[in-house]
């Protein structure tokens, strides 16, 4: 397992639109991507789950991927959450 | 870098080129209408008939033959208002309608720009041309005296009419004016844009006049070797499909020389063709004009046929049955309608040389009936119809056509002797001599006919309730994903795709493509005249899986790709309960795609449905959870017993409003029943913010299911059934 952790940047923090991005880029890889915040943990690939956690601007998530080739995925993802949220 | 904007340069020529073939479309008729008219209300002509007794001025049917000709000559007359509306419909990529309304805006505002600064500037005294102008420089247009700028004012007012569009229809305005945004505010800024367009043009317009008659004048001056090169490009460019862009300025403007008819002066050899055709007082055709529009004639009619019957000589003999009648049919469509690519990319892609000696036939052709002095025009392609409009009809006379005849006889012996000759000696590959084995990619007549939908009704191998060539090139350009447009022009399909490496060429011919030909994002595939049959029957399987009524699956190319894709197939979808979700609003119901943004009509969260709402409460489509709602309260996540996941977002961008004018009145983890009042909002308000109040309901796990489909139009009432879910 390879994890990383963010801190939301983004105005209006995972919301709808920005949500939709990460499942759709969790989707292209094989990984099971999971996203927690203060406990509580979503699967990357599911949106109503990633919406779920009310992530906002300032708020610290951890990112783990499991499966597949985790470094590539996570370096991948890292990079997704630095470009959009 | 380089490769990609000379790519990106491409698609644009490409689609602008592609926007015209609805305008040219109607050319042909046009003409048809014109050449009738014309000729028989032209005394020359009725004489050589012996019809001056039906037809003289006052008999009922040379009125009707003069309508029929003043209604063909208004649509060459209005060709760049045309050229407009059409360029703005082709280069739109959303609210095509508004494009089009804001583009006439945007022309008409032009010319009167230019003719205001031109009238201030003396140019134009009292609604008369100053003498000081020089001749042809200002012309009238609609009835505006402007700069004469040929079909190229109204491409330039189609393409900005167009990007405005593109760039405004989402608009956002002050509360106050909230009324003007959006597409309102397209044809606003078109006419600003209008303005500041011609005050340009009437500066640089000039400028670019006098290049286009220095132009011309140097084509003119290069005389017979002139009429050669150009017909040499034109044909050079057939491959790359961009022909329509070079030869169209010798058309339309000055550069194909210009010429004074019954007062007027005309500009662009097409222009002064039918200026000719129309008016009762010319002589003999202009030469001049002629020598951009005769040469084709001879390669069509002649030579290309010529070319068929040599390839079908030196064909195997036990295949000449079924290749002579595919070779047959490629001949005559180039024959009667002058439509050349059918027969030209059976042998282009197998033999570039065999078409370089093809080019430089044509541009003799041109050059032959320059020489001659044989002027038949053409309004799209050169072909028998033509020449029976544009030149048997008008008379040996005007159009020298009787010379036409031994040249054509002698392409068409030229081609027969050349093709027969470089196919024997580099023994190529043209159909029916392929080695045993190999299928030709154009076997039958039946094969070609099921390809391309010719003579098959409806053009659609129908099985298991779809298109089957439609499903093929939909593999072969790497499936629904890899594709962004569908279009197609008089014989190509033309494709734009997110990665054109995907494209499988080989299974695209096995469609009945004569040729695919690739640059940058762009493809084309050359399947011939029915070719808009091919394009309806793809649309409607793209339309068919994007509803959910096939499974996109099925169109992927299959390919022994890394291991982990076998996986995903494999896997079975989770079996889930098929649902009906009531409307969530009192409204307008909305298709995704109709949503104002591009998140939600891309579909990219899921698919669903939406509603214009008429009064600000948002109420539970389904029993069910409440999984989350935001902070900002303006989006609500359901999950509802039957396992289906909703989001229900109000409004467009509605998150920068921080929850104001929302209230709700769940909690999150409170269980509601269909019909319960979710969140009430202060619709009002809300729009005098400026913003859309459109609110999507989205199937968060649509991937769960075979198909989301709508279940009602028009307007919704709350707890309607709206939308079905099936498993």
């Amino acid at each position: 397992m390879k994890t990383f952790t963010y801190t939301i940047t983004d105005e209006v923090g995972i919301h709808a639109r920005p949500a939709g991005l990460l499942v759709k880029e969790a989707k292209a890889h094989d990984a099971v991507i999971t996203v927690t915040k203060d406990g509580k943990s979503a699967e990357a690939k599911k949106l109503m789950a990633l919406m779920g956690l009310g992530v906002k601007k300032g708020d610290t998530v951890t990112v783990s991927v499991e499966g597949g080739d985790e470094e590539a995925v996570a370096a991948k993802m890292e990079e997704f959450f630095r470009n959009n949220l | 870098m380089k490769e990609k904007k000379s790519g990106q340069l491409f698609a644009a020529a490409q689609q602008i080129g592609k926007s015209l073939f609805l305008p040219i479309a109607v050319l042909p008729f046009a003409g048809i209408l014109l050449g009738i008219g014309s000729s028989f209300t032209n005394e020359t002509t009725i004489a050589t008939y012996g019809l001056s007794g039906v037809l003289h001025q006052g008999t009922l049917l040379y009125g009707f033959m003069l309508m029929l000709s003043y209604a063909g000559n208004a649509i060459f007359s209005n060709l760049a208002l045309i050229f407009a509306l059409a360029v703005a419909l082709g280069m739109a990529k959303k609210e095509k309608g508004v494009a089009v309304m804001s583009s006439a805006i945007f022309y008409i505002v032009m010319l009167v720009t230019i003719n205001t600064l031109l009238t201030l500037d003396g140019s134009i005294v009292n609604g008369e041309i100053s003498a000081n102008v020089k001749e042809g420089a200002i012309t009238s247009m609609l009835g505006i005296q402007t700069l004469q700028m040929g079909v190229f004012g109204g491409i330039i007012a189609g393409v900005l009419g167009a990007m405005l569009c593109n760039k405004f229809y989402k608009m956002q305005l002050p509360a106050a004016l909230s009324f003007f945004a959006g597409t309102r505010f397209v044809p606003i800024v078109s006419m600003a844009g209008a303005i500041l367009t011609g005050a340009v043009l009437y500066v640089v317009w000039p400028i670019i006049q006098n290049g286009i008659f220095a132009l011309g004048s140097v084509v003119e001056a290069s005389g017979y070797f002139g009429t050669f090169i150009y017909g040499c490009i034109e044909r050079a460019l057939i491959p790359f499909g961009l022909h329509h862009i070079f030869y169209m300025p010798f058309w339309q403007t000055g550069v194909g020389g210009s010429a004074l008819i019954d007062g007027v002066t005309v500009m662009g050899a097409q222009n002064i063709f039918f200026a000719e055709l129309a008016s009762p007082n010319t002589t003999h055709f202009s030469v001049e004009a002629c020598r951009f529009l005769t040469g084709k004639y001879p390669f069509m009619m002649g030579g290309l046929p010529g070319a068929a019957l040599a390839m079908y000589m030196t064909s195997r003999p036990e295949k000449r049955k079924e290749v002579g009648s595919l070779l047959f049919s490629v001949a005559l469509t180039s024959f009667l309608t002058g439509v050349t690519e059918p027969i030209e990319f059976t042998f282009l892609f197998l033999a570039p040389t065999l078409f370089a000696v093809h080019v430089v036939f044509a541009g003799l052709a041109f050059m032959t009936c320059h020489i001659l002095g044989i002027c038949v025009g053409t309004t799209f392609s050169d072909g028998l119809i033509d020449l029976i409009l544009y030149g048997v009809l008008p008379g040996q006379a005007k159009s020298n056509w009787v010379m036409l005849l031994p040249v054509l006889a002698v392409y068409f012996v030229l081609y027969f002797l050349v093709f027969r000759f470089f196919i024997l000696k580099w023994n190529l590959k043209t159909p029916g001599r392929e080695a045993d084995g190999e299928t030709a990619h154009l076997v039958s007549k039946e094969e070609y006919r099921k390809a391309t939908g010719v003579g098959v009704a409806g053009g659609k191998a129908t099985l298991a309730g779809y298109d089957e060539k439609s499903a093929l090139i939909l593999k072969g350009v790497g499936g629904l994903e890899n594709l962004i447009d569908i279009d197609c022009c008089a014989t190509r399909l033309r494709l734009t795709l997110v990665d054109s490496g995907k494209v499988n060429g080989a299974l695209l011919k096995s469609t009945g493509a004569s040729g695919v030909v690739i640059k940058g994002a762009g493809i084309q595939v050359i399947y011939g005249p029915s070719v808009t049959i091919v394009k309806s029957n793809l649309e409607e399987l793209v339309e068919q899986i994007r509803s959910g009524a096939l499974p996109e699956a099925l169109f992927v190319e299959e390919e022994p790709k890394a291991p982990a894709t076998p996986a995903a197939p494999a896997e079975k979808k989770p079996s889930m309960k098929s649902a009906v979700l009531g409307a969530h609003m009192k409204g307008r119901m909305l298709l995704m795609n109709e949503v104002q943004d591009d998140a939600f009509a891309s579909c990219a969260l899921g698919d669903g449905v939406a509603v214009e709402p008429w009064e600000g409460k948002l109420y539970a489509p389904a029993d069910g959870q409440v999984e989350s709602i935001f902070d900002t309260k303006h989006a609500i996540g359901i999950t509802t017993d039957e396992g289906t996941e909703l989001l229900l977002h109000i409004g467009i961008d509605t998150v920068k409003l921080g929850g104001k004018y929302f209230e709700a009145h769940v909690e999150e983890g409170q269980q509601v029943k269909r019909g319960d009042l979710l969140i009430s909002f202060d619709l009002e308000a809300i729009k005098a913010e400026g913003y859309l109040c459109t609110t999507p309901m989205i199937v968060c796990n649509t991937d769960d299911y075979t198909s989301v489909r709508p279940l009602a139009t028009g307007e919704v009432a709350v707890g309607q059934d709206l939308l079905a879910v099936n498993g």
